[in-house]
């Protein structure tokens, strides 16, 4: 089964994300982290194919969470969305600089998310 | 579910009810934000940065709040004002242009929507003003300066520049503009215990200036290390930081000598203090801290100055240490008035203990206050999470918070929240009823959840109220005497069979459900409880609801006590659960069931000897006894004991080793004579029949 980590302060965004990827018509395992910090920590314990994570945050930014995870060996490979209120082009462009495959603005359809992990978990399948 | 539900034009009066309360709060908000920030900007050139995050964050939600019901005009409206604060907070636009008059305008048009939407034709009426003022914003944002880029001056790691947001530039930016030196602080940590090292430092750095970002990076070894850079700004030199701070793993670099700094630091001499961050003697909770809330991110939202709980627990217990002192000197003028060669000198020192025990009344009551929070947030918390639960389960219902003003300790507050929410939890996916099924039930398809906090005495009380099918008395019953909990030919009243929900491994429901499942009862809750001196009480009516209720101490930090006497030992009770004493004489106790009884102006009481619970030398059978009649939430007991012996303020300190698990002790108080006395835990004998039942 894929595991899927969504990072994100606010319960109901959180609440939302996962209730969107439950939906997937693939069965996929859900570890939600209430912060950057707690990702940090969830890391090295668990593995994960796929990142969902929100980029305003109080602890590390969303981009900051994307430029560990992709400077480090053990995760790099980890495909990554971020989903964000900030509708800013320059924080989706850095987000993408920085090696996020996708960037979903907020409020989003259900159905988009969905489009883009099912791509991106089959991606990382076809690559194994 | 969410396709069920999702953004439809559903067009209800009680959609529309929902939406105008929730709206109605956050327009509210933004009206005291936006006086607070016309109250700085008339002060001063720079305003809370957070204020304006916080403004920012208002209008995001009211626009997300407008989409999910399809008022589109307000969506819209919403949408522009979100826009221009962000240009605001990003310092595209100037705080002193007349976006902020627009933005009046703005929650100015919100109120008065929001007050007719009942009315037909409301937001048509509206339309006009609302296209008028949007323009008038797009206007006011195309004169808009943007910058990006310019950080050539740094000498930094792209790397940095690459992973901060908008707003971290935005916020570096206007460092650099101050003339503060920007500098990098790199520290390794073990990736097991980051957090706690992490915090010490970035608050450490915070001492002395603003943290930038927090950029994480794969340490050494990546499996055990990780590493972090923080960006920091700051008015000192490299040499006065690296001085100050205090971190033995970490290492110190200029990024940006800034020349501007030294300049304004010149000129402002005469005032250093106004613009550090250090402490500002007079900055006193519910004032902001201009600069010092910059350091917060945009989701990081508090109305008052963060201070750490540890340094309130710091200047509690001085407090504390004080009042034991104070008790000291009140046996000392004791025996100076108990003299006649010395009463004139006691009299006198009497005269000044009275003053002082004023001046330490109100220190010990701002420091109280400083502890004290209003429930808002946690309720908040619960609405927010409620209404996610509510589309997942398919349930209508209606959530009814009152008294979210009440306050209580920051640490009983903080512990309170998993009980509430499992409680509400249990509520919703329990006790509710489906729609089809309150239908049928001849209710309201839509059911309500009342969340309720008041004031009661010295204690506060939270009430969760849902009118729901009831509980099951009889069905509670029946699982109590399968487990073997109860035996089938006991005799209890419905009160009794109603606190079996509060036994460990009792649900009146088998199935184990998503929202409230994962193991975890009402004992949990009730241990939560008691563990903060609370306790829980359970009403219920089948067919017409359930009400549960928390009865809890305003603090755990300082409490007036009745110290009482057992043999030779001393006791103290906190005062706030003492509902009167009586002297009765032995004939006045009655006996039934093998419990002690007292007929308290036609009501029993329920006696217990505080000899017998802690298996001290009984007194003489004969003698007048004291009752002491302990109250908490709705329960009522009495408790005998040798002598009163008065009233004192004590400050409980948590008792370590073997006794600290001893039933019915809070803790330990010295009183002014240096002697310790245990503080008993009012709760654990009020609700003393469930725990016997536990036992059993």
């Amino acid at each position: 089964m894929q595991h899927i980590l969504i990072v994100e302060d606010s319960s109901t965004m959180r609440a939302l994300l996962t209730s969107a990827l439950e939906e997937l018509d693939v069965a996929v395992k859900i570890t939600e982290a209430e912060s950057g910090f707690e990702a940090l920590r969830l890391l090295p314990r668990q593995s994960f194919d796929l990142i969902v994570t929100d980029i305003n945050m109080p602890d590390i930014n969303g981009l900051e969470l994307v430029s560990f995870v992709r400077n480090n060996t053990a995760y790099q490979e980890i495909p990554l969305i971020i989903v964000s209120t900030e509708g800013s082009e320059r924080d989706r462009d850095k987000g993408v600089g920085l090696g996020a495959d996708a960037y979903l603005v907020k409020p989003f359809e259900p159905e988009a998310l969905r489009d883009v992990v099912r791509e991106l978990l089959t991606r990382t399948e076809s690559g194994r | 579910m969410a396709k069920k539900r999702a953004p439809t034009r559903r067009r209800s009066s009680k959609a529309d009810r929902e939406f105008i309360s929730e709206a109605e709060e956050i327009v509210e908000r933004m009206r005291d934000d936006l006086a607070d920030l016309n109250d700085q900007r008339s002060e001063s050139d720079e305003v809370d940065p957070e204020l304006v995050n916080r403004i920012f964050r208002s209008a995001h939600s009211l626009k997300a709040l407008a989409g999910m019901f399809g008022f589109d005009p307000i969506q819209e409206l919403a949408h522009r004002m979100e826009d221009i604060l962000d240009d605001i907070r990003l310092g595209r636009v100037s705080i002193h242009s007349s976006a902020v008059s627009l933005i009046e305008e703005a929650v100015a048009v919100f109120g008065s929507m929001l007050e007719r939407l009942g009315e037909p034709d409301a937001i048509a009426d509206e339309s006009e003003r609302i296209a008028n003022l949007t323009q008038r914003i797009e206007a006011a944002r195309s004169e808009s300066q943007s910058d990006s880029g310019g950080f050539g001056a740094l000498d930094l790691d792209p790397s940095i520049l690459r992973a901060l947001t908008e707003y971290e530039e935005h916020r570096l930016r206007e460092n650099i503009e101050r003339g503060r030196n920007i500098v990098l602080v790199e520290s390794i940590f073990e990736i097991i215990s980051f957090e706690e090292g992490l915090s010490d430092l970035s608050a450490a750095i915070r001492e002395m200036g603003e943290v930038l970002s927090t950029l994480p990076a794969p340490g050494e070894s990546p499996d055990s290390e990780i590493s972090f850079s923080l960006l920091a700004a700051t008015e000192l030199s490299l040499a006065e930081m690296t001085d100050r701070l205090n971190f033995p793993n970490a290492k110190v670099r200029l990024v940006l000598d800034n020349p501007a700094g030294k300049a304004a630091k010149r000129a402002r001499e005469p005032a250093p203090a106004a613009e550090s961050t250090e402490s500002h003697p007079e900055l006193h909770a519910g004032e902001r801290n201009p600069e010092g809330d910059a350091l917060h991110s945009l989701k990081s939202i508090s109305d008052t100055v963060r201070v750490d709980i540890r340094k309130l627990d710091e200047l509690m217990n001085l407090v504390g240490e004080l009042v034991i002192q104070r008790g000291a000197i009140g046996e000392v003028v004791a025996r100076l008035l108990a003299d006649t060669k010395t009463a004139r000198i006691g009299t006198d020192l009497d005269k000044v203990c009275k003053m002082l025990d004023r001046k330490l009344k109100g220190l010990q009551a701002s420091v109280l206050d400083v502890r004290m929070v209003p429930l808002r947030q946690m309720f908040d918390k619960v609405s927010r999470v409620l209404r996610g639960l509510r589309r997942e389960l398919d349930k209508d219902v209606r959530l009814d918070i009152r008294g979210a003003d009440t306050e209580l300790d920051k640490l009983i507050v903080e512990e309170l929240v998993d009980p509430l929410m499992h409680i509400v939890r249990n509520s919703l996916d329990h006790a509710l009823e489906t729609p089809e099924e309150r239908i049928a039930a001849g209710k309201n398809p839509e059911g309500c959840i009342k969340v309720e906090a008041f004031q009661r005495g010295n204690h506060v009380v939270i009430a969760v109220s849902d009118d729901g099918r009831g509980i099951d008395s009889e069905k509670l019953r029946t699982i109590a005497e399968e487990r073997g909990v109860i035996r089938p030919d006991e005799n209890l009243t419905e009160q009794e069979v109603l606190d079996l929900v509060f036994v460990p491994g009792i649900s009146s429901r088998a199935e184990v459900t998503e929202t409230s499942g994962r193991g975890v009862g009402m004992d949990v809750v009730r241990s939560n409880v008691t563990a903060l001196g609370g306790v829980v009480d359970i009403a219920s009516t089948p067919g017409r609801g359930t009400t549960i209720s928390m009865t809890l101490p305003i603090t755990l930090a300082i409490i007036q006590s009745l110290v009482v006497r057992v043999a030779e030992h001393r006791f103290a009770i906190p005062l706030n659960s003492v509902m009167e004493t009586l002297l009765i004489e032995p004939a006045e106790i009655q006996r039934s069931e093998g419990r002690e009884m007292l007929n308290l102006r036609g009501d029993p009481l329920l006696l217990r000897r505080l000899a017998t619970e802690f298996e001290l030398t009984s007194p003489p059978a004969d003698a007048k006894q004291f009752v002491v009649v302990l109250g908490m939430g709705d329960q009522r007991i009495g408790m005998l004991v040798d002598n009163l012996e008065g009233q004192q303020d004590t400050v409980i300190k948590p008792i370590q080793g073997p006794i600290q698990s001893v039933r019915g002790v809070a803790g330990a108080t010295e009183l002014g004579d240096q002697d310790p006395v245990l503080v008993l835990d009012v709760a654990s004998f009020v609700d003393g029949s469930i725990r016997k039942r536990e036992a059993a």
